[in-house]
């Protein structure tokens, strides 16, 4: 079974919280959506991301009595663990459009579903529904999910993969989308700005892994987000 | 929820998120220090497309053709001299040996390194 056949069952399973207004998948795997034909080199994480606006919390909390095959993991309540074969983890993750810095990261302790609610995934609007095997998958819109990605902390192997996801967004943006992420960067702090331009250029100089999204074919396209993003120092 | 522990690692987990933020806040601060000089060469290093090992006398005679050193390579021990270079000038120096555009062994211990642009529009040369 392809990470790819599991990825769509556990969205699958999690259609009822996929249909609350706001809910988004935010994860790593979003390239891998994009890009059916990338399935085979675009698995970068074994989970799948959701972001829940934290005035929705007791609405998805709600749905979560329709999920079937997933329950709470014991030691991580935002976590849903598969309790069938096939299906990936579902990490649930608090998004505060009031926040947009890493600074302002907090955590909403609700007694089911207490979530991490990391600043960047302020930064984050509903974008296409994409429609997938008789599933409707909510995404952000892709210049947000760059921006957001770009501004992940990257202390870890972790972070080093999110820039390799984004890498992924990149090969799969529309001009529409690079000039929504200039828009995003332009509301951004100049700090903010600048740990952008320095992931960029992080990604720019990676080497491409195993399985996971090539940044030499974004070289070229990096250079000319830096000068953009630059411009409005 | 009554796991006590539980939250106090996710508040946990937000507080050394929240540190980790001030601490590129710093960084931040300090871009137009030292601190600051490995974005900087990152930088330069994004804007090129192939980069070369080039000799110390072939490093010479690009900047006295006006050819315009990268600050950067300036700011750190031992110093090298990078330069940006088009692709036919880059074509007769014959010294040149390319190297993966990355922070890696090949680049670190070059003393002189040339660039080829991705813009061409990019200056290399001194006005």
């Amino acid at each position: 079974m392809t990470f790819r056949e599991r990825l769509i069952g556990t969205l699958r399973q999690l259609q009822p919280v996929l249909e609350e207004p706001g809910v988004l998948v935010v994860g790593s795997e979003v390239p891998n959506l994009l890009q059916q034909d990338a399935a085979s080199t675009l698995v970068v994480s074994q989970d799948v991301g959701l972001a829940v606006p934290v005035d929705r919390v007791e609405a998805v909390k709600k749905r979560l009595g329709q999920v079937q095959g997933l329950i709470p993991s014991h030691e991580e309540p935002s976590v849903y663990v598969p309790t069938v074969p096939g299906l990936i983890e579902a990490n649930f993750l608090g998004l505060d459009p009031r926040i947009r810095d890493a600074s302002e990261t907090y955590v909403l302790e609700d007694p089911d579903l207490p979530l991490m609610v990391f600043g960047p995934l302020g930064l984050l609007r509903p974008g296409p529904v994409l429609e997938l095997e008789g599933l409707r998958v909510p995404l952000p819109r892709a210049g947000d999910l760059i921006a957001e990605k770009l501004l992940t902390d990257r202390t870890d192997e972790k972070g080093a993969r999110d820039l390799l996801v984004v890498a992924g967004m990149l090969i799969a943006a529309t001009p529409a989308d690079l000039d929504e992420l200039i828009h995003v960067a332009a509301g951004l702090s100049a700090e903010s700005r600048h740990a952008s331009c320095s992931a960029l250029t992080v990604l720019s100089l990676m080497e491409g892994r195993a399985g996971m999204p090539d940044p030499a074919p974004v070289r070229e396209m990096v250079t000319h987000l830096l000068s953009r993003m630059e411009a409005m120092q | 929820m009554s796991d006590a522990p539980l939250l106090d690692r996710m508040r946990k987990r937000a507080c050394i998120v929240r540190t980790r933020a001030a601490i590129r806040r710093w960084k931040y601060r300090q871009r137009d220090h030292a601190a600051g000089v490995w974005f900087r060469i990152r930088r330069v290093l994004a804007d090129a497309k192939e980069a070369y090992v080039i000799s110390i006398g072939d490093a010479k005679r690009l900047l006295t053709e006006g050819y315009k050193e990268e600050a950067c390579g300036a700011q750190v021990e031992p110093q090298k001299t990078i330069i940006f270079v088009d692709p036919m000038r880059l074509a007769h120096l014959q010294s040149r040996r390319r190297i993966p555009v990355r922070l890696g062994p090949d680049f670190l211990l070059a003393a002189a390194v040339a660039l080829v642009p991705f813009d061409s529009r990019r200056p290399s040369r001194l006005p």
